[in-house]
């Protein structure tokens, strides 16, 4: 005779079971646990990480954002770029540019020539000068806009247009006659 | 010519792979075995036209065809051979059609190897694999053509215009290729760097590695086979595409480390996060399908895992590639956009739907349940939560913030490098850990006792190691508590691999190496999973070094001077201005010595190119590195006087940062063991019987 004639067949499995739903309860406790965590990384890093992303025209133009870190996309004119390599120190201005366009490039051609448009000088520390600082760049800048007007920017990306709009090459000299 | 033959060739493989879908479906449908077959040799004849035109437009880039639009848009008669050869995934329309080349390569290999023993699976990998690269070859065809040549056409203007297209139109001249050459655009100076040129192949390689476990699981939903078959028949495509997923973001690390010139690797870029999300997606799904092999646990789960792997990877690919991301890495802003959404959406969509259809008949049920908190399944499904809830958390950083912003508010948020490094480090930090204590677990229950017992060697060694940094001056917290964890989980692998050669060794009467081999030859999964935990680990200690105790420094220097950083001294010994290389570029370069201990380590030229014939950017700074084990020690020209002699240098000490490449190299090194067939994989594939497939599905 085994050991488990000895033992309520009913007993057994209720004991199994709560054994069961104990178990269950832990994986639940510890799911919660797990999703309270993320949560928690998820909505801390947004509140702190958060910067408005916005135009050159709404930073200068609403006394709110100043000296709050916020994001500035702009189109750079190259003859301002102003790079002091001993200390590292770059400084350009950047001209508005349209929240929405089809053709970078034409949007950012357009902007750098249009002597209307808002201006904002920036300036950036400890930065090696880089290699797509140009006219007619894209910059996206964060940073926070001080008192003195200038874009004290800590962050500093750059998009060339001529890198990503594949234009064709101009009539040759030479060509048929149609 | 060549580009009539490319575009013939990618025409043909369109309708290759669209007839491939039909007459598979068809087959399946109808149980017509000859129509299977039929799919499946149209679908082996997608990679050779694919090839053709590969070939075709490396022809043209060889042979300087100017008057096709994408050799004139990324060569220019200056090109060296090298460049010349990589500009074929150089930009948009080239890398989409490679892409194409690199996905047919991939479904025709898997094709070709599990058409014995997988033959129920057959029919509809058939259709998933070809309707995925038929959308693809259409994007080629249609919008994105690397075969558009230019042409002169009177506009009415009194010289004409040059268009660019596919066919000529009415009352158009074909333009020779010489009169093009002198403005042609050449390749994008950032891309002339040697981990550019193998990093987006690799890339490409992962991403569409994904489709073969993607297109078996779906499969597998679609025939009803919902046995392990599929996670069988694709674990080693699946870790192929892993390693090639970690190669190209390895790679990807290093361009960035030696081009960007900002002395780091990883920036938290959109584009750099959407190659990271499949990679953390599959890196989940290979942990969590040896749960279904062993315990026939996770089906549904699994299903889901691949599914948002292959859907991370195909929105990735539309994120870099629609322009919809402001980053350093995109493509043009260009028409794809759509498309590749509505793709995206639809395949994500049509799964989830298949797998909620069979969850619904009850047919995705798990074998076995969950037993015990300590075992091997628990830490298995942690360790998925971790890597899922990662993938979430750059998602959500990376798009998900800035599209609904826009979406639904009034101004736009983004999410900057400080979320990224505020959200990601306390996840990683559990992965580790995972990574130490999940292998000393066992499947099913396992006691906190005996896991205890387990632990206790490699504890021990962690212990001493963190007294060893202490003691040889790391006073950082945060620094001695990271690189303890990580070095917990390799000690963890090392104890792993010695218990088994030593467990083979008495039992054998081997010896230390022969056991070693025999373990290895044995299990390569389990051995060859150490050895990438050990890359892993070898990684995040150069991670912790390098993030923790970087030093810089800028300083102008006349030369003869000297500047002093980490123990080092930089003697600055010079200018060579206006030097000309073979390809054209103005270089200046600098000449400077590494001195340490008042020995002549090595001497650095970090230099400042200049491109005359680039339009827009034009300009490259070069950094020039000392490496070794303990710390790299990199240089950048920042600029220069020539006339007062001096030059100015932003000097970086990165202690351990060559730890993340010999990591990344351990890593592969680990993957090509576990992927490695063993001798009863390639007899069992040999011997397979040849099984009517249409009739199987019936």
């Amino acid at each position: 005779m085994s050991t488990q004639d000895w033992v309520n067949p009913n007993d057994a499995a209720a004991s199994a079971s709560t054994r069961s739903a104990g178990e269950r309860l832990k994986f639940l406790i510890g799911g919660l646990m797990i999703l309270g965590a993320v949560g928690y990384l998820v909505i801390s890093g947004t509140v702190t990480g958060a910067r408005f992303f916005i135009t050159v025209d709404e930073v200068v133009g609403n006394a709110e954002y100043q000296g709050q870190s916020v994001r500035v996309t702009g189109a750079v004119i190259g003859d301002s770029i102003n790079y002091d390599s001993e200390n590292l120190i770059i400084e350009f201005t950047v001209v508005n540019l349209p929240e929405r366009y089809d053709d970078l490039a034409l949007a950012l051609h357009t902007a750098v020539n249009d002597p209307e448009n808002t201006r904002m000088h920036v300036r950036i520390e400890n930065e090696v000068m880089p290699d797509l600082l140009q006219h007619e760049a894209q910059a996206i800048m964060t940073g926070a806009l001080g008192p003195d007007g200038i874009f004290h920017a800590t962050e500093l990306n750059l998009k060339c247009p001529t890198r990503f709009i594949e234009d064709g090459p101009a009539v040759p000299a030479e060509h048929p006659e149609i | 010519m060549l580009a009539e033959i490319g575009l013939i060739s990618v025409v043909l493989a369109l309708t290759a792979c669209l007839y491939a879908v039909g007459a598979a479906v068809l087959g399946v449908r109808t149980h017509s075995d000859r129509l299977v077959v039929s799919a499946h040799n149209a679908a082996l004849l997608t990679f050779p036209l694919l090839l053709v035109a590969s070939v075709a437009l490396l022809a043209a880039l060889l042979g300087q065809q100017y008057n096709i639009a994408y050799v004139w848009q990324t060569s220019d008669p200056n090109t060296p051979l090298f460049y010349r050869i990589t500009a074929l995934w150089g930009s948009q329309q080239g890398s989409l059609l490679f892409w194409c080349l690199l996905m047919s390569g991939f479904a025709v290999g898997a094709l070709l190897l599990n058409w014995r023993t997988n033959r129920r699976l057959m029919p509809y990998v058939i259709a998933y694999t070809m309707a995925t690269l038929a959308f693809f070859v259409a994007l080629v065809v249609f919008l994105e053509n690397p075969f558009d040549r230019y042409w002169w056409v009177d506009d009415g203007t009194q010289t004409g215009a040059i268009v660019a297209a596919a066919l000529q139109p009415a009352d158009s001249f074909a333009v020779p290729a010489r009169d093009l050459a002198a403005d042609a655009r050449g390749l994008n100076p950032l891309l002339r760097h040697f981990g550019m040129i193998i990093h987006p192949p690799m890339l490409y390689l992962g991403f569409v590695g994904m489709l073969i476990p993607f297109a078996f699981a779906m499969a597998a939903l679609a025939s009803g086979d919902l046995s392990t078959n599929w996670i069988k028949a694709t674990r080693r495509w699946n870790l192929v595409a892993w390693l090639f997923l970690s190669l190209g973001l390895i790679l990807g690390g290093r361009w960035a480390y030696d081009v960007l010139g900002w002395g780091g690797y990883w920036g938290w870029d959109p584009v750099e996060n959407a190659a990271f999300l499949p990679w953390l997606l599959g890196t989940a799904f290979l942990h969590s399908v040896m749960i279904q092999e062993k315990r026939g646990m996770l089906k549904v789960w699994n299903m889901f895992l691949i599914i948002l792997t292959f859907s991370a990877v195909i929105f990735g690919t539309f994120a870099t590639r629609s322009g919809l991301v402001e980053s350093v890495h995109s493509f043009a802003q260009s028409e794809i956009g759509f498309p590749m959404f509505a793709f995206w959406a639809g395949i994500t969509v049509i799964s989830i739907a298949l797998i909620l259809w069979r969850w619904n008949r009850g047919e995705l049920r798990d074998e076995h349940q969950f037993t015990g908190i300590v075992s091997r399944e628990t830490m298995f499904v942690l360790n998925n939560v971790i890597f899922v809830s990662l993938a979430i958390l750059i998602f959500w950083g990376s798009f998900g913030a800035p599209i609904l912003s826009e979406l639904f508010l009034t101004v736009d948020i983004t999410l900057g490098t400080e979320y990224f490094l505020n959200v990601t480090p306390p996840l990683f930090i559990v992965l580790y850990i995972l990574m130490g204590v999940a292998p000393l677990t066992a499947w099913g229950t396992m006691s906190v006792g005996r896991l205890g017992r387990s632990i206790f060697i490699p504890a021990v060694l962690t212990l001493l190691t963190v007294v060893g940094l202490y003691a040889l001056g790391t006073r950082m917290f945060g620094a001695l508590l990271g690189y303890g964890i990580v070095v917990f989980a390799g000690y963890v692998a090392l104890y792993e691999i010695y218990r088994g050669a030593m467990a083979r060794r008495r039992a054998q009467g081997e010896s230390l190496p022969q056991a070693l081999v025999a373990i290895f030859g044995r299990n390569r999964r389990r051995y060859g999973g150490f050895i990438v935990h050990l890359g892993i680990t070898v990684i995040g200690i150069g991670v912790i070094g390098s993030t923790l105790f970087q030093m810089e420094t800028q300083q102008t220097l006349t030369a003869g001077e000297s500047l002093d950083i980490g123990g080092y001294q930089m003697v600055f010994n010079g200018l060579d201005n206006g030097q000309i290389s073979e390809d054209g570029r103005v270089m200046d370069i600098a000449n400077v010595a590494v001195v340490r201990d008042g020995q002549t380590l090595t001497t650095l030229r970090p230099r400042h190119d200049f491109y005359p014939g680039a339009q827009g950017m034009n300009t490259m700074t070069i950094a020039a590195a000392h490496s070794t084990i303990e710390n790299d020690f990199y240089v950048l020209l920042t600029g220069w006087d020539t006339i007062a002699g001096t030059a100015t240098f932003k000097v970086y000490v990165n202690p351990l940062i060559n730890l993340v490449w010999w990591g990344g190299l351990i890593l592969i090194v680990g993957t090509f063991i576990s992927v490695w067939p063993t001798e009863s994989t390639a007899r069992s594939r040999q011997q397979a019987p040849i099984v009517t497939g249409a009739r199987a599905t019936a």
